[in-house]
């Protein structure tokens, strides 16, 4: 029985952070405003897309000890070569991601996908895995980071430190200030653990619902 | 064999859990009452008008009718009950309580908006998204406090309403205790609120519940006597907060007044009364209990000395109501067992004693590190021979004329002081050029610590001549 494509389903099973809670650090931390967020999603994505490919290609010539070390090299390598362009194409990014872009080395999403699919699988299916691995995460990240910035700042920021790049800003207040009041703690670390949770308390309540039916 | 276990809390004899309820309604009506006529009684003097003295009554009445209709909506439409079930439903929920004990411990100067969001957030999150009555694991007036409270702080001290300009929104005693450093004299900490009897009737700023300890101290007893809550852990809070607060005041020569301040002052005893011992967030253990009280005095004194929330409490509870299933698996772990129970007790009497010490010793980091050994006075100069401990000791005499340091000679320093580095910057020769603005001065890096010695050195030096010789 062939089930019907739905995407809310597609999103959501498997999503790395609303099923697996994986790479929480990153996560809570950047996830200020829309525009890190989604940075930093994309960076996630094209790590793993690259490290995916190697892995899948290398994987063979490894043996089981020396796995993770050099997985590792290959993520580790990739990541500095974006930092590396990053620096030199936006500072202003670069700088808004900090330290949480060289922390994407050891972030778990990526070691998970490639040592659980690329290392046993062909370059196609590691190449199609991890693009949906990374599209999820890229929107989980930024579903959180839009809730914690209207919540913490009534603002979205869409291009801000990109506008280097791209020519332009494009940021813009959701309430207006006499009803809506901000609140600092959305903009903490505490605030990003409450709002995930609850976030993933609706998701779950939701799935459950059409399990169910 | 399969056991059905109900909802908490659970009770052995023919009390039911409406019965609790309403003993614990009884107790909590003469505070209500106190509470209201507190603050109408002292604003109506000020001649502010009749709906803001009357501001208690409406913090109580919004943050219950919040509380009740967001649970009502919650069964309604989340929980999909049909009529009959709902009217079954909230008559077994309680849903007054959250919003009642929410308006109790949260700052009269809230604003009435804030106090629904409270209730709100108390009953959503604090108890309806666990399963409702009973299956709670945090208090849910407690939840909703907290996360107002620190949220939008802003506006529970700001200066948007009037309660700010009276004597009951000014500082709380904790307060004004922290703005001595938790140490000081009688005068300085009690005296500011008057006798010891405003502390015990409640005349002193507070929230809505906490001021009146001697009805909680009534109320205690009745709810004891009725066996709604478990002597223990109010017991064993409060002596575990009189034995930490005793063991500092003894150290720093205050007399037995300090530990009884901390007790009467803050949300303490109502906390230990009204919130350790909601039954459905509290070990059921005997010695589970015990501890847990004992836990959550510690808890508690750290949170009120070590950080810069004097208050404490409420957030410990909070805490603690996390490992309650820990510690009611230790109490049914050692029930049996005398020679287990004396070495749990044992470790937290040594944990209470050890925590008094550590305190004590974080409050009294003062400054004095930089001391003057002695003075010499030459034809038109002073020399002051000065030690100052930094990293390590520097001994040095300074010279000063007329209000300004003519040199510094250092006499001795130790080895850690790394002091080549401080010759070759020229470190001293800057002090003296710049010494009218020593805080403007860089430390240098890799021996910061050694160059602020030396710079507090000199700023006391000069100090020391402005207050004695200078004419």
């Amino acid at each position: 029985m062939k089930k019907k494509f739905n995407l809310f389903n597609w999103l959501f099973d498997g999503n790395p952070l609303f099923s697996m809670l994986l790479g929480m650090c990153t996560t809570l931390a950047i996830t200020t405003t829309f525009e890190n967020g989604f940075v930093m999603g994309l960076s996630v994505t094209v790590v793993l897309l690259f490290s995916s490919i190697i892995v899948s290609l290398i994987s063979k010539y490894i043996s089981d000890e020396l796995r993770i070390p050099s997985y590792i090299i290959v993520i580790a390598t990739f990541v500095t070569v974006l930092e590396v362009l990053l620096r030199k194409y936006s500072i202003p990014v670069y700088e808004a991601l900090g330290v949480y872009l060289p922390l994407i080395t050891v972030n778990c999403i990526i070691m998970g996908r490639v040592l659980s699919f690329a290392s046993k699988n062909k370059v196609g299916a590691s190449i199609l895995d991890s693009l949906k691995c990374g599209i999820q995460y890229t929107f989980a990240i930024v579903l959180l980071a839009s809730i914690r910035e209207i919540l913490g700042n009534n603002s979205l920021t869409i291009i801000d430190n990109l506008s280097g790049l791209l020519g332009f800003k494009l940021s813009f207040n959701i309430f207006p200030s006499s009803i809506f009041v901000p609140s600092n703690i959305f903009l903490t670390s505490a605030g990003a653990f409450i709002t995930l949770g609850i976030l993933l308390g609706i998701l779950n309540s939701i799935r459950n619902r059409g399990d169910s039916k | 064999m399969k056991f059905k276990v109900d909802n908490g809390p659970h009770v052995k004899d023919s009390d039911n859990t409406s019965r609790i309820m309403n003993r614990l309604m009884i107790a909590l009506i003469p505070i209500i009452c106190f509470s209201v006529y507190k603050n109408v009684s002292i604003i109506y003097r000020m001649d502010i008008s009749i709906l803001e003295a009357l501001k208690p009554l409406f913090m109580i009445l919004i943050a219950i009718f919040t509380s009740v209709i967001t649970e009502f909506l919650y069964s309604l439409f989340i929980l999909k009950k049909n009529k009959k079930d709902l009217k079954e439903y909230m008559k077994h929920s309680y849903a007054i309580f959250p919003g009642l004990f929410l308006a109790l411990v949260i700052p009269l100067n809230t604003p009435l908006l804030l106090v629904s969001l409270g209730a709100f957030i108390a009953t959503l999150i604090g108890k309806m998204i666990f399963g409702g009555f009973g299956h709670n694991i945090f208090n849910p007036a407690l939840t909703g406090a907290l996360l107002v409270t620190t949220a939008y702080g802003s506006f529970i001290s700001g200066t948007s309403n009037l309660f700010e300009l009276d004597t009951i929104g000014s500082a709380t005693p904790l307060a004004n205790l922290a703005n001595f450093n938790y140490v000081g004299t009688f005068e300085q900490i009690v005296g500011k609120f008057g006798s010891i009897f405003n502390y015990i009737f409640g005349t002193i700023p507070g929230t809505l519940g906490e001021t009146n300890k001697f009805l909680i101290l009534i109320a205690f007893i009745f709810l004891v006597a009725t066996k709604v809550i478990k002597w223990r852990i109010p017991v064993f809070y409060i002596s575990t907060v009189f034995v930490i607060t005793y063991i500092v005041s003894l150290t720093n020569d205050i007399g037995i007044w300090y530990p009884l301040f901390h007790i009467l002052s803050g949300g303490l005893l109502f906390g230990a009364v009204f919130m350790a011992t909601d039954p459905v967030t509290s070990p059921i253990t005997p010695m589970g209990q015990v501890l847990y009280g004992i836990g959550l005095g510690i808890l508690t004194t750290i949170l009120r000395f070590l950080t810069p929330y004097p208050e404490g409490v409420l957030t410990s509870i909070l805490f603690m109501n996390m490992t309650v299933s820990l510690f009611d698996k230790i109490g049914l772990k050692i029930r049996n067992s005398f020679n287990k129970k004396l070495i749990y007790i044992t470790i937290f009497i040594l944990l209470v004693i050890s925590t008094g010490f550590i305190i004590n010793k974080n409050l009294n980091k003062d400054d004095s590190s930089v001391k003057i050994l002695n003075v010499i006075k030459s034809e038109d100069s002073y020399v002051y021979e000065m030690s100052s401990k930094a990293w390590g000791v520097i001994t040095a005499n300074v010279t000063i004329k007329d209000g300004v340091v003519i040199s510094v000679d250092i006499v001795n320093s130790s080895s850690e002081t790394k002091w080549s580095h401080i010759v070759s910057n020229d470190y001293i020769n800057k002090i003296i050029n710049g010494q009218d603005n020593l805080d403007s001065l860089d430390a240098i890096s890799g021996v910061t610590i050694t160059s602020d010695g030396l710079k507090e050195m000199v700023k006391k030096v000069i100090e020391d001549y402005g207050d004695k010789y200078e004419r």
